[in-house]
This record gives C-alpha cells, structure tokens and sequence, in this order.
C-alpha cells in the first residue's frame, strides 16, 4: 500500500485572510513518477510547494510523506526525510563559490556541529571529505564540474537554475520539488535539463515539476495536475489534460460550452 | 583510458582551492601570531616614555578585545545576525568572576573565568532563543535594550555587583583589588605577562574559529545570512544555528570580559554601557565583516587609535602648548575616521588595504612596462 504512493495530500487548504490560496486540494504522488503541476500565474502551485517543504502550515488539510504527516514540522526536517525544493527566484548563496553553494546541499546529511569542526575531530575530516566529493558529484552531473570554484551567482542565469538543482541534488532527496526550473532557460538548456530529469527519474527519483514551459511538462510528466484558483480542475496523462475543454478555458479565457 | 585518467586530475586539481585557503589560513596565523608575539621587543626599543604610549598595556587590551570580536565577527559577520548589547556579555564575564573571586578569596581565579563563561552562555541562550526571531533593525534595537537592562542591573543590584562604586570598594569584602589572574600557581600579575597569555589564547581561539568557518557549521552560517529560506530548505535549522553561534558570541566576550576585570582590578558599571557595544561592533566593521583577519586588524587600530591621537603632539616638536591638550578632540577625530572608513573602506581595513595593494602591483606593472617601452624605442 505504502508501496503505491510516497506523498498523499488530502484536502489541503491555504487561506490568507478570506483569500483561499489552495482550496482542498488533494494529490497522490507514486514513487518513481514526474507529476507536472501547471495553471495560470497565483493559481497555488508555489503555495503548494510552500506547504509541502513547511515553509507555510495549512489552513485544513494532511501531507503525508512515506506515511508520516509533515505538519507541523520544520523546513530542515522535512528536508532531512528526503524532501527538497528549488525556488522560482533563483536562491543562491551570495559569497559562495559553486561548490561551496553544492556543499551546503549535502548539510542534512552530515553531523559535525561547532565542537567537532572547531576542533577538527576525525569524523569532521572525514565528513568534511565526503561533501567534497559528494558536491562535485552532482555538479558534474548537472554540468557544472568545470566551474566549481566560480562565485555562484556570478553563472550566466541558466547555469544558476542547475547550480540550485545540483544543491538540491546533494542532499540525496527522495522526492525533489522544482519550481519552474526552466525559466529562463534557452532551448537547448531546456533539452538538457528534460534529459537530466529523465534520468533522475529513471535512477527512482520522484520528481514534482512546476513549470510554465508546456513542451518540458508535456515531454517529461507521467502525470500532469492542473491548479487553477487554488484548486485541482484536471488531472491525468499529458494527453488527456492538454484535450480537457477547462484546462483551455482557464489558460485561454474562453467560456466552454 | 587516458580520458578518465584526465578526469582523475581534474577532481584533485579542483579539491585543492578550499584546502589551499585553509592552509593559507593557518599560515597566516603563524604569521600574525609571530609578528604579535615580538612586539613587547619593539616596546622595548621604543619606551613609552619617549613615544608617550605603552605599547604591551595596549596590546592586552586589544587581546581581550580579540575576543570579543572573533565572537561577533562569526555573529554579525558570517551569521548575519546584529548585536548592540555585546557589552553586557562583556560585562556578565566580568562580574561574574570578580563577585566570586572578592567574596571567596579561596577560589581560583581561572575558574572564575570559565564560570563567568559558563554563565555568560547560560544568559546568552536565554535570551537568544526568544530575540532571535527578530531580524535586522528589530534585532538591534532588541540587543540594544539587553545592553542597557545589562547596566542598570550592575549598577542597581548594589549588594551583588557593588553598584557604581564597583568592585571591589563597593562590597564589603577584605580585598582592595580583585585578584590577578593565576593558572597553577603562576600569577599574571604584569602586563608582559598577561600580553603573553592573552594573544597566545587569542591564536588559539582564531585557529578553532578558522575551522569552524571552513566547515559545514561556517557554511550554514553564510548560507542562512545570505537566504533563511534557502537555508532552511537546503536542511539547516536556522533558528538553532542562531542560537548556538549568539551563545558561542556571548561566552567568548565573557571569556574577554573576565580578563579584563582580572586586568584592571577593578570593575565597575563604566565598562559596559553602550558606546562599549558600539566600540566592539566598530571594531568588526572597521576591520571587515565576515573576515576574521580583519577583525584582528579593526581591533588593533581603534584600540591605538586614542593612544596615538593623545601621543601626537608629543611627536611633533614645537607644537604650541595650547595644542598639548588636542586630545580634547580626539572623540572628534574618531569619528571623522570612522566615517572615512564606512565611506571609503565599507569592506574594511583589510580588503581595502588588500585593494589598493592591488592597484599598486598593477601600476607598478604599467610604469615598468611603459618605462621598458620607452627604452626600447631609444634603441
């Protein structure tokens, strides 16, 4: 049963003041599957994200994460579990170089705290160690190998989306959540960022994609869920949600008859 | 074959940066803490009363002072997080190891110190946990206020802290003056002696800070000054890392503080007002933010600074007598500086003077290379 889905959100609802900014939205997510999530500007799909990674509580509503319910818990907690975000501002690390901004991805999966480090404790050496290797792991893995000792936000802007993807990568999450990775990017960027996610997903990643690029969604999605005012109004395989007469009247305005 | 040899390259080529600065690092604290350890021989060569300052008693203040700004360099410079209240940990050191030393004449005098640390730790978690939800300006004001209660409480609770009068004249104790600092018997009872022990102990703190830094504890430090969302979601727990690097802050000026009532012998509330806070603060933004060497650096030039601002017209000879009391100004004069520098120097001393280090190098570079053009043409 656990088997079949990794993340289940049931009847999530975000007011802020009267405005409902998700209203009962619910969600299975299967291990292993890309799950696209798209809808016009505010329709939630950021508010989601922020609810999911404990950034916002919810109104209403449960998330549970290989069964275990993640209200109420911490940013960093959630993010130890195995769940990671990108955000749609790029956020990087001002003053860091590359890999530094990659070795701060790999923090939930180490332990060294101010007494260890400050006195350089073997286990500190070696942890220290494994994030070196760990970080220029996935920098080379998003394409970044050869710039690890650059300023990370001195990239050109679609190097910076795959430095916060590859820091995201360090932590080695279960599930990864990016908020439109693609923006930005020029095609031949997008091609390579769909190709790089087919392979994480091949490799058992979950992958829950905001985007607003419908050819990187549609190619690369199992699933695709379409949030609009902050609710669910289709849900299916890419053929079926770009056929659905809702989907087009919410992204083009026109009244279905 | 030779393609992954190639890449076996690269990665160890691309490892060395972060461990080539650290070893930088670490040469350069053998350096400084070198070139410090002689300066009791300049003082010597330059006795203070020709050049009108004493040289060795300046430096144990700027080393209990290093202390305080190590601290906050890693709180306000790396962390990103600002305190205006750090005298009053400065101060809690201080009392705390002067109360239990003038009272209990028996009690050693270096576990006065660490007590004073302890309990500067104790108060500075308490008091981090909730102030620490405050960001930028709040969190100022919020320190600020701690500072001010800080000084109300040693002047107010006379019984404790022997009110305004200080300790020891304000208690009623035996003792005229708190005790000099002994460790096994040695007694640090000289300038030379204390200016050994304190930049030694300086070093040693420096060393542990640079570790800290060059680690996933530095690293998160950096990383939730720059975006506490980030941070947070990259699976740092920001709140507690706040916490614990405000309390690492507090007990390294409590550290400083105890010394300095070691130091002086006698304390009282004068100490730890406000402009003090501010002192340290200057100090960390004098030297450079985030840069560790440059605190060193702000800590040494503000605490000469008065010293030679008061010398200076003993310097120059013939200066008028109605100029002899120009140290009148110096609070003027100080200022001014302190303004130049944020103007100017808003990195701070060290990456300014690294600066225009580099702007010399490149000049000297253009005037050979023209110069060797010159001669070229002549031929």
């Amino acid at each position: 049963m656990s088997e079949t889905r990794i993340l289940e959100i049931s009847g999530v609802t975000k007011l802020f003041g009267g405005l409902a900014a998700l209203k009962d939205v619910s969600l299975e997510v299967a291990p292993g599957e890309i799950k696209g999530i798209i809808g016009p500007n505010g329709a939630g799909k950021t508010t989601l994200f922020d609810v999911l990674t404990g950034i916002l509580t919810p109104t209403e509503g449960r998330v549970l994460f290989k069964g275990r319910d993640l209200i109420g818990m911490r940013p960093d907690q959630i993010t130890a579990m195995g769940m990671i975000r990108t955000f749609q501002t790029i956020q990087l690390f001002a003053g860091m170089t590359v890999l530094e901004n990659a070795m701060v991805g790999c923090h939930s999966q180490t332990r060294s705290g101010f007494l260890a480090t400050s006195l350089r404790t073997p286990g500190a050496r070696r942890e220290e160690k494994e994030i070196i290797e760990d970080a220029h792991a996935v920098l080379k893995e998003v394409g970044l190998g050869t710039r690890a000792h650059e300023t990370g936000t001195n990239l050109p802007y679609g190097q910076q989306r795959m430095l916060e993807l590859a820091r995201a990568l360090a932590s080695r999450p279960e599930i990864l959540l990016l908020d439109e990775p693609a923006a930005g990017l020029n095609q031949y960027e997008t091609g390579e960022l769909s190709e790089l996610l087919s392979g994480l997903r091949d490799r058992g990643l979950t992958i829950l994609l905001v985007e607003h690029d419908m050819g990187l969604v549609m190619s690369v999605s199992d699933e695709v869920v379409v949030l609009d005012y902050g609710e669910i109004i289709a849900q299916g395989s890419p053929e079926d949600v770009q056929n659905d007469p809702r989907v087009i009247e919410a992204y083009l305005g026109i009244e279905a008859d | 074959m030779a393609g992954r040899k190639a890449s076996r390259c690269d990665v160890e080529r691309k490892e060395e940066p972060l461990k080539r600065a650290q070893r930088r690092d670490y040469r350069t604290l053998a350096l400084v803490t070198g070139f410090i350890l002689l300066v009791p021989a300049w003082a010597w060569l330059l006795p203070g009363d020709v050049i009108h300052m004493d040289i060795v008693n300046i430096m144990v203040f700027a080393g209990i002072y290093t202390f305080v700004v190590i601290g906050l360099n890693l709180l306000v410079g790396y962390a990103g997080q600002i305190s205006l209240g750090h005298a009053a940990f400065f101060g809690i050191g201080a009392y705390t190891t002067a109360i239990l030393c003038c009272r209990f004449t028996w009690f050693p005098t270096w576990l006065g110190v660490l007590a004073g640390v302890a309990v500067a730790g104790l108060i500075g978690w308490l008091v981090g946990v909730p102030v620490l939800r405050l960001k930028g300006h709040y969190l100022a004001m919020a320190t600020l206020g701690l500072g001010e209660i800080a000084v109300i409480l040693f002047a107010e609770l006379k019984g404790l802290t022997g009110g305004t009068i200080g300790i020891p004249q304000g208690l009623n104790v035996k003792v005229s003056q708190i005790p000099a600092l002994s460790i096994f018997g040695f007694d640090f009872d000289t300038d030379l002696k204390l200016f050994f022990l304190v930049w030694v102990l300086a070093a040693v703190v420096m060393l542990l800070s640079i570790n800290i830094i060059r680690s996933r504890v530095g690293r998160s430090l950096r990383a939730l000054h720059s975006s506490e969302v980030a941070a947070d979601a990259m699976g740092v727990d920001t709140s507690r890392q706040k916490t614990r690097v405000f309390v690492l802050s507090a007990m390294l000026a409590a550290f400083g503080g105890a010394i300095f009532a070691h130091f002086q012998r006698y304390i009282n509330p004068e100490s730890f007002v406000l402009s003090v806070s501010i002192l340290f603060i200057t100090m960390v933004v004098v030297g450079g933010m985030g840069n560790l060497w440059g605190g060193v650096v702000g800590v040494i030039t503000l605490t000469f600074l008065p010293s030679i601002i008061q010398a200076l017209p003993y310097w120059i000879p013939g200066v008028p007598s109605g100029l002899m009391n120009f140290s009148n100004y110096s609070l003027m004069l100080y200022g001014a500086l302190l303004v130049v520098f944020v103007m100017f120097m808003p990195q701070g001393i060290a990456a300014g003077l690294s600066k225009a280090a580099a702007y010399g190098e490149n000049r000297f570079k253009q005037l050979r290379d023209r110069a060797g053009a010159r001669k070229y043409e002549g031929h």
